[in-house]
């Protein structure tokens, strides 16, 4: 069979992948795309995209709902799941869209097909040949990981890719993980009246995000009727004819319950298989493949990035990496490997929550004398005006360098704000810098301000 | 009127130098177009710089008046705790020191080439400046190329020969010394391994190294010439064969031609584990080394 070559071949078309690709045909390389499924990955297909597209229709019911308080009336409530959904799944059809005319515009080769290693720079595609190339990017991302006993069963027991196109709403849908996906899931299906429990095995939800955070978090999500199981083991699942019954336990409490629907988003796990590894010196860990700051494996010539490279799994890490990889095997110099402490975390219930740096907890045990900020959205003349008023803004400095080491958004409009002090760590500016800066008025980004102000006792709101 | 050129350093930067006492206008920035950011200060604070040049006639300092309150303790002594690492040296040293079969090879380098090619190209370069250690990185990786036998480790059964060039670089951490590891170092451009060099170190004093970033390489270099040493003989880091001792670099007397003259040189002495690697090999290896050095032209093929 014919056989290509190309100066990089990117395997996976993802953010990470396909991101990894333009960069590396705007720097003249000539680059071959391997994806066996969708371009734009899980990120703009089965994730990130169509998420954000349902729980945008869940936020306009919820302000529908409150139309009254705005002096505007409504006709009675409705809405209808499968137009929801199909909205969601246009939403990601567009966008695929979007990234083969991208990749068509930068001259890269996609082919459709699952890619296998199997030689040094080569790589085999079933029915399309043989692939060369001296550099070769893995970016097959992850999948959700199962827990035994709880695998997706087609029927009540649900991954995201079902929870992305539910048959039914769930009257009573249980939540197993608290972390990002399984938040927004709750979110959306508790918008449109599910009766949502979550369970969580550590001791509080969301649990990479700042404590004070995650607290204020739990209780706006139990006033919604949300239900929380915190420190709580699923031990078991008993199937009836038309629903299923969880068993947890819960600090020496044993916990039933019934369910129509079970969502599993207890983390993923790499695609490392299946990809032809075994045929290089490149070395697995925990699922992931383990890479150096530049993304390089044990392989020469072999590199990792995105979800199958580890943790965090977020889709900007992916296209972050996507670039400094490539930057690298095109020479560039001056490169900065990632600092983990950069990358912000979004979750895009409501309400939501945004977060960059380390948090409180985190900036104390690394021995930092902290001067901490709060600033409460029911300060925020805009917030108010909005209707939004809950939800808090918290800064961590260092006390004695001024560094911004933390920032953590519970509120309208966090996921949107929270680059503002991304950006603010990445340029390491200190409080005097974000003090001098002028915030528009009357805007959610103020409360930014303020609790920069509050952290060094000036706040001016409160 | 001419105005110093302007120096770009991040606000953190800033802040962190003057706290420090560090003037800026000594640093070399690692960040976008050189601008001198954290890292580059929390650098330059773990690295003791040498002693700048005392002017002859300069006054005696005045003695410094001991903080009140400070007293040693009665016994005369402080016993400082074992961090885990400072008992994952000591144990390997010694082990080092007392089982391996050490003997040592030492070569003066003439500079004077480097040094000026490293200033043309920094020109150029500015703001990513190279180092003399960037120049020394790329001729072992290109001498270990020459010279394979000399990446390797004794592997109880075998000897071991590496196939890629992974060198690991001894780095002063306040912790103890821990050794990042440049790999590949044989197909990276002297731009590349030093921007890499500047950002291991740097994480490597912020404790933020991973195990697979110090774990492994064929080979070691260790460099106190920034410290003045003229030159020393380092103990091999097992299961690697070879250390690399580089002193500093100074003018000194040399003959040329049958006539006394001026050049900057450098002593290097290599550490040897003579189970995997004979006498002539190792010469073999700094004979290479200093051809490189000598002809840096070479080095930039
Ligand atoms: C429900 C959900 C919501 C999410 N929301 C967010 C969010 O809001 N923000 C955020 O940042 N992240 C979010 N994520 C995470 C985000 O989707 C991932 O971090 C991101 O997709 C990782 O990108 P990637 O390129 O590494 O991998 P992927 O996007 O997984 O892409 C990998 C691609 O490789 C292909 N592939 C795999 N093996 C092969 C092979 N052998 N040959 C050819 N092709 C192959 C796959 O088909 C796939 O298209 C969400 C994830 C989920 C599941």
């Amino acid at each position: 069979m014919a056989e290509s070559t190309s100066d990089l071949i990117v395997i996976g078309g993802g953010p990470g992948g396909y991101v990894a690709a333009i960069r590396a045909a705007q720097l003249g390389l000539s680059v071959t795309l391997i994806e066996r499924a969708h371009l734009g990955g899980i990120c703009l297909n089965w994730g990130c995209i169509p998420t954000k597209a349902l729980l945008r229709s869940a936020e306009i019911y919820r302000l529908m709902g409150e139309a009254d308080s705005f002096g505007l009336s409504t006709g009675p409530l409705g809405f209808d799941l499968d137009r929801i959904v199909a909205r969601s799944r246009d939403v990601a059809g567009r966008l695929q869209a979007g990234v083969r005319h991208l990749l068509k515009k930068n001259k890269v080769t996609v082919i459709e097909g699952s890619a296998r290693l199997s030689g040094p720079g080569q790589v085999a595609v079933e029915g399309k040949g043989a692939f060369t190339a001296p550099h070769i990017i893995l970016a097959t991302g992850a999948r959700a990981r199962l827990l035994p006993g709880f695998e997706p069963d087609g029927r009540f027991l649900w991954s995201y890719r079902e929870a992305l196109t539910p048959d039914i709403l769930p009257k009573r849908l249980v939540v197993i993980g608290s972390g990002a996906i399984g938040i927004e899931f709750a979110s959306f299906f508790a918008a449109f009246g599910s009766e949502v429990t979550v369970v969580e095995a550590l001791d509080r939800i969301l649990p990479v995000e700042d404590q004070e955070i995650s607290a204020l978090a739990r209780t706006a999500f139990e006033r919604q009727g949300i239900r929380i199981h915190t420190g709580a083991k699923v031990v078991g699942l008993t199937r009836h004819e038309s629903h299923v019954e969880i068993a947890a336990e819960a600090g020496g409490q044993s916990l039933r319950l019934p369910a129509d629907r079970v969502i599993v988003a207890i983390g993923i796990t790499g695609n490392v298989e299946e990809i032809g590894l075994d045929t290089t010196r490149a070395r697995v860990e925990k699922g992931h493949i383990v890479t150096d700051s530049l993304c390089r494996t044990d392989q020469p010539g072999l590199y990792a990035i995105g979800d199958v490279a580890g943790p965090p799994w977020l889709a900007h890490k992916a296209s972050h990496e996507g670039v400094l990889c490539v930057e690298a095997i095109a020479g560039l110099t001056g490169l900065h490997p990632i600092d983990p402490r950069h990358i912000p975390g979004c979750t895009y219930g409501h309400p939501q929550i945004a977060s960059v740096g380390l948090t409180e907890a985190a900036a104390l045990a690394q021995g930092h004398t902290l001067r901490i900020g709060r600033f409460p959205f029911a300060a925020n003349g805009k917030a108010i005006a909005l209707g939004e008023a809950d939800g808090l803004v918290k800064t961590v400095f260092d006390a004695t360098s001024g560094e911004l080491l933390g920032a953590h958004i519970i509120g309208p409009e966090a996921t949107e704000m929270i680059q503002g002090y991304a950006v603010a760590g990445t340029l390491e500016a200190t409080e005097a810098e974000l003090i001098a800066t002028i915030f528009p008025h009357p805007t959610l980004s103020e409360a930014m301000h303020e609790a920069v102000l509050a952290a060094f006792g000036r706040a001016l709101h409160i | 009127m001419s105005q110093p050129p302007r120096l770009f350093a991040s606000p953190l930067a800033r802040r962190l130098a003057a706290a420090a006492g560090i003037d800026l206008a000594t640093l070399t920035g690692s960040g976008p177009h050189g601008r001198i950011v954290k890292a580059d200060v929390e650098a330059a604070k773990a690295a003791p710089r040498p002693a700048p040049p005392v002017p002859a006639a300069a006054p005696a300092p005045a003695p410094v008046p001991q903080a009140p309150g400070v007293t040693a303790p009665a016994t005369g002594y402080t016993d400082l705790p074992l961090s885990p690492m400072r008992r994952t040296i000591a144990r390997r040293l010694t082990e080092a020191k007392a089982t391996i079969p050490h003997f040592y090879l030492t070569v003066d380098i003439e500079m004077d080439a480097v040094l000026a090619l490293r200033e043309q190209l920094n020109t150029r370069l500015a703001p990513d400046k190279l180092s003399v250690n960037d120049f020394i990185l790329r001729a072992v990786a290109l001498g270990l190329r020459a010279v394979p036998e000399a990446n390797a480790a004794w592997a109880e059964t075998a000897i071991r020969r590496f196939t890629e060039i992974d060198i690991a670089i001894a780095v002063a951490t306040p912790e103890g010394l821990i050794t990042p590891i440049v790999r590949q170092a044989d197909r990276k451009g002297l731009g590349e391994l030093s921007a890499e060099v500047k950002a291991l170190a740097a994480r490597a004093r912020d404790g933020g190294l991973k195990p697979e970033e110090y774990q492994g390489g064929g080979f070691t270099i260790s460099n106190l010439g920034m410290y003045g040493v003229r030159e020393f003989a380092a103990i091999i880091n097992p299961p690697q064969a070879c250390i690399l001792a580089v002193g500093a670099a100074d003018p000194r007397p040399v003959v040329k031609a049958g006539a006394l003259a001026v050049a900057t040189m450098m002593s290097v002495t290599l550490s040897v584990d003579h189970r995997t690697v004979d006498g002539a090999t190792g010469a073999r290896f700094l004979a290479a080394l200093k051809g490189l050095l000598e002809d840096p032209l070479r080095m930039m093929l």
